[in-house]
């Protein structure tokens, strides 16, 4: 199952497709300090990307996949506006 | 061959030929509205569908063609015979291309270049705009061109820029940069930005184009794409256009070394964007190796003084964008122009000493002015030339003819059977063995090609399965939102084949079912989830050919049925007696949800429930001849089977006689036919049974039932026609059994509509009408009887 959703924490796994953006989005909607594991993603939707800037859940592990790790997550990392954050390197 | 791809060639050879008629048509009489709305709308058909394969080029050449189009449709150019005769050339090549791929499933190699010189000829008399975007494209010279670096690099983050230039000038290499912005409704084309990018070979860096402002979370669209992305990477211009081969509008490309962008941190201004050396060079050197390049870049220098003089005065964007293909053309031809800030003038004029200067280059045979290049292709498809057959011919038959042709299939079989009879005769009555071998010679002839002949026709109306599924997969995102179920649908076997009346037939019953299925047997994501469940639920349609018979499955793993629920239920609605209540095992409580009124759902929704599902559900499939079964494992799902007969024209029917008179009976009812003495005909209560291996079985005088008076010879045996309804197996008393046989079945009509206890007639081959049973009602009645 791509999106586990629970009360505060959602994981997302394998590849998420568009399908699961609007579920994502309603969750983070209702939900209060969200927090999104990625860990076992290999794929996110671009939907589900833009979600996740505009909400800005805490990413509570970062994925092993290597283009999301090394290019997408810093982007989700240093999205507060402006300039990404120079040491938005995964920790 | 893909089915999708046959299908496109089948229905490209129809589009290409009524574009082919509208054009010709439309140059007798180029005022015709209709006519050029006609060609416009074939052409945009075929660009559409051309889409979902894998041919850019042939996409890009249909697409030139119906903005050409259009721009006649919408008055904004007459149609001239040049232009009609570039029309008829890209359709040619384009028949070309399809018959090649009928039998390669690829476009041929040539197919980039063929094509790109027409477009450029097609977009000609529309400004050329969108001409620059390919040629400088698919043309690029072999040495990179440095481009200008644009805005948007300041978006990709300063330190690492600062890395890069550095890296790249002490290397001297060049990195391309791209900025991919897709439209807002792109998700709805079930396009993925991101994974797009994410296929970028040797990505270096990738950032972000945020909104200006992000909505208000309550307002926030998720289905909008807001976002955007830069890209730096070292893949070459050749990998990245064929990455993005079907969003060009949304990607800017371009090339950058070092001090580009070194220019561009500092802020100061390139010293000629065109005016590079090694660029020049580079251009040069390839122009001289390629004469089509500079062919093309000549035909797009004429493209773009005729837009310029074509009257309507070209501002802004279009302006600039012509200026830069004049740019590109002109570096191509090693004659770089300044065309910084351009106005019509001057561009006009550039073009002017620029087509002199370029035609009579000394070293290369001068290129052909445009007429004769245009004029070229129309030899090249000449009208006589059958270029390749495009797909295979596909007749459209309308639905009737195949419907009569069937029934006349039927009537040669019982014309056929007739001579048996014939023959019988012949030895009989004319005393004539000789005579009758013959005809029975001839009969076996006959039968051979009627049998053949009646397999064609129904190969003619077999239809895979995925017809009847196809409605489903919206059909269940729609209600499974309404009902707020989270449900994934699996679809197994849809290319099994079954006649088309079957599945037309079966559409129904199955809507009912997955319906049931959504709104009883599955439950919310959360009661799923408490019942450790995975929250999204499954339901699965199968289908498989079993023998002359399909079966269709519809399972989901549901709350399944509560077998003590739905007995309570029946017994409060009146449907059980008490003692069923106590006495009726699981599985065939499971069974009474079939039974006129039943409804379990506690409440009536919209979708099902109004208590007219099942029973609908099983009379309308018994009336094609087919079974339903339930099966369902309580919390696990349920699972409903549906066995159809694999066509409906021929039935096959055994024929019995009885009190004198012959009666059918569907041979998928029949398990077997016994005879016994009559002495073990025992009486259970008021029922005649037989015991069969061990099996009671009633037994039903079918004489006495259907109100015949017969009464059996005391001595002889008794013939028994065991048949299975329901799982049941009941005996049917006869009076003789004969053979089986294949009839057309023709339903009661008329006045004869009411008798329920036969589903049809149908005429045997020797003139006598068979009354073929429906054993349902007739086991009702024996009921009814007793």
């Amino acid at each position: 199952m791509p999106l586990e959703l629970n009360e505060t924490t959602a994981t997302l796994s394998d590849v998420v497709t568009v399908d699961e953006v609007e579920p994502l989005v309603a969750w983070l909607r209702t939900t209060i300090k969200p927090k999104v594991n990625l860990r076992r993603c290999n794929h996110l939707h671009t939907g589900a990307l833009q979600a996740l800037l505009l909400f800005q859940p805490r990413i509570t592990s970062s994925p092993t996949d290597a283009f999301l790790a090394t290019q997408v997550l810093p982007l989700l990392r240093g999205s507060s506006g402006g300039p990404v954050l120079p040491e938005s390197e995964p920790p | 061959m893909n089915p999708l791809l046959a299908q496109f060639l089948a229905e490209a050879a129809d589009l290409l030929s009524q574009v082919d008629e509208g054009l010709l048509q439309l140059e007798r009489d180029p005022s015709d509205p209709e006519l050029v709305n006609e060609v416009f709308r074939a052409a945009h058909t075929f660009k559409g569908s051309s889409g979902l394969f894998d041919f850019p080029e042939l996409t890009r050449l249909t697409h030139a063609a119906e903005d050409l189009l259009d721009a006649v449709r919408s008055g904004k150019l007459s149609l001239d015979s040049g232009m009609t005769d570039d029309l008829l050339a890209a359709f040619d090549l384009i028949r070309g291309w399809l018959a090649y791929v009928t039998t390669h499933e690829r476009l041929p190699a040539t197919a980039g270049p063929a094509g790109q010189s027409l477009i450029v000829k097609l977009r000609g008399p529309l400004g050329g705009e969108q001409a620059t975007v390919n040629p400088s494209a698919a043309t690029v010279p072999a040495g990179p061109v440095i481009d200008r670096a644009p805005d948007w690099l300041s978006l990709f983050d300063e330190e690492w820029l600062e890395k890069s230039a550095t890296w790249l000038s002490s290397t001297s290499a060049t990195m391309r940069f791209i900025r991919f912005t897709p439209d807002q409704g792109c998700f709805f084309r079930a396009e993925d930005p991101l994974h797009l990018v994410s296929q970028v070979p040797a990505l270096a860096q990738l950032d972000l184009i945020q909104p200006f402002e992000w909505p208000p979370p309550e307002e926030y669209d998720e289905y909008a794409c807001l976002i955007g992305f830069v890209l730096a990477t070292r893949a070459a211009r050749g990998e990245l256009d064929y990455l993005f081969r079907y969003v060009p509008d949304q990607i800017e490309i371009v090339e950058l070394n070092g001090d580009a962008i070194r220019r561009h941190l500092t802020g100061e201004e390139p010293p000629e964007p065109r005016a590079d050396e090694s660029a020049v060079a580079a251009a040069a050197q390839s122009q001289a190796e390629n004469l089509e390049l500079a062919r093309d870049a000549y035909a797009i220098l004429t493209a773009a003084q005729r837009s310029l003089t074509f009257g309507e005065s070209l501002t802004g964007v279009r302006l600039s964008a012509v200026a830069r293909s004049v740019a590109a053309a002109a570096a191509a031809l090693g004659v770089p122009v300044e065309t910084a800030d351009p106005d019509a003038e001057t561009l006009n004029a550039q073009l002017t000493s620029l087509l002199t200067e370029a035609r009579p280059t000394p070293d290369e045979t001068p290129p052909p002015p445009p007429p004769v290049e245009r004029a070229a292709p129309v030899d090249r498809g000449r009208a006589d030339d059958p270029g390749g057959q495009v797909g295979t011919r596909i007749l459209k038959v309308d639905q009737e003819k195949v419907d009569h042709l069937m029934e006349l299939v039927g009537e040669l079989n019982v014309a056929k059977n007739g001579l048996t009879f014939l023959a019988d005769a012949a030895e009989e009555e004319f005393g004539s063995r000789v005579l009758s071998r013959r005809i029975k010679d001839q009969y076996s002839g006959l039968h051979r090609i009627a049998e053949e002949l009646q397999a064609a026709v129904m190969d003619v109306r077999m239809l895979p399965l995925s017809v009847a599924f196809s409605r489903f997969p919206r059909l269940i995102r729609d209600l499974s939102r309404r009902l707020g179920k989270t449900v994934e649908l699996v679809t197994e076997g849809e290319d099994t084949m079954a006649d088309k009346d079957v599945i037309e037939a079966l559409g129904d019953p199955l809507v009912h079912l997955v319906r049931n299925s959504l709104d009883h047997g599955i439950e919310t994501s959360a009661d799923r989830q408490a019942a450790g469940k995975a929250p999204a639920a499954r339901i699965t349609l199968t289908a498989v050919a079993d023998g002359d018979a399909v079966i269709v499955e519809i399972a989901d793993d549901g709350r399944g049925i509560d077998p003590d629920k739905v007995k309570r239920k029946a017994y409060e609605k009146g449907l059980i007696s008490e003692e069923e209540l106590e006495t009726l095992t699981d599985s065939d409580a499971v069974d009474l949800v079939f039974r006129p009124g039943f409804s379990t759902a506690d409440q009536v929704s919209d979708l099902s429930g109004r208590g007219v599902g099942m029973d609908a559900v099983r009379a309308s499939v018994e009336k094609l001849g087919g079974a339903v079964t339930m099966r369902s494992q309580l919390g696990r799902g349920t699972s409903t089977r549906l066995r159809l007969p694999l066509s409906m024209a021929v039935t096959q029917v055994m024929v019995v006689s009885v009190a004198g008179q012959r009666f059918g009976i569907p041979v998928d009812l029949v398990v077997e036919t016994v005879r016994v003495p009559s002495g073990e005909l025992g009486r259970v209560l008021h029922q005649d049974v037989v015991v069969l291996r061990g099996e009671v079985v009633p037994v039903i005088d079918l004489a006495r039932a259907l109100d015949m008076p017969w009464t059996a010879d005391p001595a002889a045996d008794r013939a028994i026609l065991i048949v299975s309804m329901h799982g049941q197996r009941v005996g049917l008393l006869v009076e003789q059994f004969h053979r089986e046989v294949d009839v057309i079945l023709k339903p009661m009509e008329g006045l004869l509509a009411y008798a329920d206890e036969f589903s049809g007639t149908a005429l045997l081959g020797d003139g006598l009408v068979l009354l073929v049973l429906n054993m349902k009602e007739v086991l009702s009645l024996a009921a009814r009887a007793q």
